[in-house]
């Protein structure tokens, strides 16, 4: 009984198979305008009025679907953006670290270029001091590339930054002009009147006039007056911000605004040539130029 | 259940799954991939019936399918007779409870459909057949398993209870 009802089962399904053979056969065959295809646009057209209104009903769906599928294309693409976005970023650094070095060297040339009797060394800033009450930098660069103590410091921009005052093979402590040890010859360049600059620390420094009843003024720009043999004179440190009432001592508290940034520097120049003539008179860390 | 209620209900289920198949399928599609409704519910409807029943599913809604769409009449019927047959052949050999069975062969039924129809295609000489594009075909086996979910237990209520209690569920 059993395999009698197999062997019908598969009689059906040879004959269901013959069928299709049959048909794919004549559909193949047949032109365009064949009863088989005749009938497949009949039927087409037929259908379609439905699937018309199957895709008005069910367009909420589709989008819904489209929205899940382009959530997970967003996310993709959000990652790919986010990553290139950093990139990007970190390009845009990378070029404004170029474009800062290269106006830095611009200016370290123009400095040259204004001081053809000098000769100077670049250096990098390595490291500032960790005490609060000492205004000093480490630069990288000691005696092996010819530095040695007294040395002026200048900025990228040519302006006077400090001094060497404790030298290593390798690197070298500045002493900036806001330390309060720090004392500089200074001349008004207006007038030439003579003076000594003192820093006070927390970044300012003042100027301390030999001529009591100089005449000095707001705006004055101050530049090295050359004394004492260690920095070259002419050297633009600041201007004149604030001119003080007279003190009992007859002193005069002249504020002066550093030219250099004394907080953001890189690289600074050193004044290799001519090399410092004599050491200044006081003990270091605590001297004038 | 008599014989004419069952040949009724066969004839409506076909019909239904038809209808989805040429209006709703597109719509529910993800990317490329349309679901083949239809294949679904013949290799879900041979495993609770039987090859002779799944291989005539199959016959008749691959064969309907043929008339309503643009595809070569008759291919569809082929391949879809050759799964329903062979689906419901797998009913007497695979028992258990779990949906994931019913999944798995939807999952591999699809993959051998794809290679029927891409063979018959070229037995044909259809100069214009489709590129068989393993990812479209791979996507498609994978959306008619999740489609199984929910065509395998609604044509189990209407299945023959003593099938229904022999098969997965």
């Amino acid at each position: 009984m059993l395999e009698r009802r197999s062997r019908r089962q598969r009689f059906l399904i040879v004959i269901l198979v013959l069928v299709c053979i049959l048909l794919v056969t004549f559909y193949s065959r047949e032109s365009e305008n064949g009863l088989l295809h005749r009938l497949q646009r009949f039927s087409m057209d037929v259908i379609s009025p439905l699937q018309k209104g199957m895709s008005k009903v069910l367009s909420p769906v589709r989008n819904g679907i489209g929205f899940l599928v382009d959530l997970g294309r967003a996310r993709g693409e959000r990652d790919r953006l986010k990553e290139e976005v950093r990139q990007l970023e970190q390009r845009v650094h990378e070029l404004e670290d170029m474009r800062r070095e290269n106006e830095a060297l611009r200016g370290m040339i123009k400095v040259k270029e204004a001081y053809p009797e000098l000769e100077f060394l670049v250096v990098e800033v390595i490291g500032a001091s960790p005490d609060a009450w000492e205004q000093t930098i480490i630069i990288g660069a000691g005696y092996d590339d010819g530095l040695q103590e007294y040395m002026a410091v200048l900025s990228e921009d040519g302006s006077l930054v400090g001094r060497i005052i404790t030298c290593t093979a390798r690197s070298s402590v500045v002493q900036l002009i806001t330390d309060e040890k720090s004392a500089v010859g200074a001349r008004l360049q207006r007038n030439a009147e003579m003076g000594i600059l003192r820093g006070e620390g927390g970044g300012r420094v003042h100027l301390e006039l030999l001529n009591l009843e100089a005449d000095v003024r707001t705006g004055d720009v101050v530049i090295t007056s050359g004394m004492g043999g260690t920095c070259p004179a002419g050297i633009p440190i600041g201007t004149v911000t604030e001119i003080g009432e007279k003190q009992a001592d007859l002193s005069v508290g002249i504020v002066i605004q550093p030219r250099a940034n004394m907080t953001r520097l890189d690289k600074v120049m050193v004044v290799v040539s001519p090399r410092p003539t004599s050491a200044p008179g006081m003990a270091k860390g605590g001297s004038g130029i | 259940m008599n014989a004419a209620h069952r040949r009724l209900l066969f004839t409506v289920i076909i019909l239904a799954a038809l209808l989805l198949q040429v209006g709703v399928a597109g719509e529910i599609s993800v990317g490329s991939v349309k679901p083949d409704i239809l294949l679904t519910a013949t290799i879900c409807w041979a495993l609770f019936e039987g090859p002779t029943r799944g291989a005539l599913f199959g016959f008749w809604g691959g064969l309907l399918e043929d008339v309503f769409t643009t595809a070569v009449l008759g291919v569809g019927a082929f391949a879809k007779t050759l799964i329903g047959y062979f689906s419901g052949e797998l009913r007497q050999r695979v028992v258990s409870k779990s949906v994931v069975w019913p999944m798995l062969i939807v999952f591999v039924a699809t993959l051998l459909h794809e290679l029927i129809k891409f063979a018959a295609w070229t037995m044909v000489g259809l100069e214009q057949r489709p590129p068989l594009n393993p990812g479209v075909v791979f996507g498609l086996a994978l959306y008619n398993s999740v489609l199984t979910l929910a065509v395998y237990p609604l044509l189990g209520r209407f299945a023959a209870r003593e099938e229904r209690e022999m098969m997965f569920q």
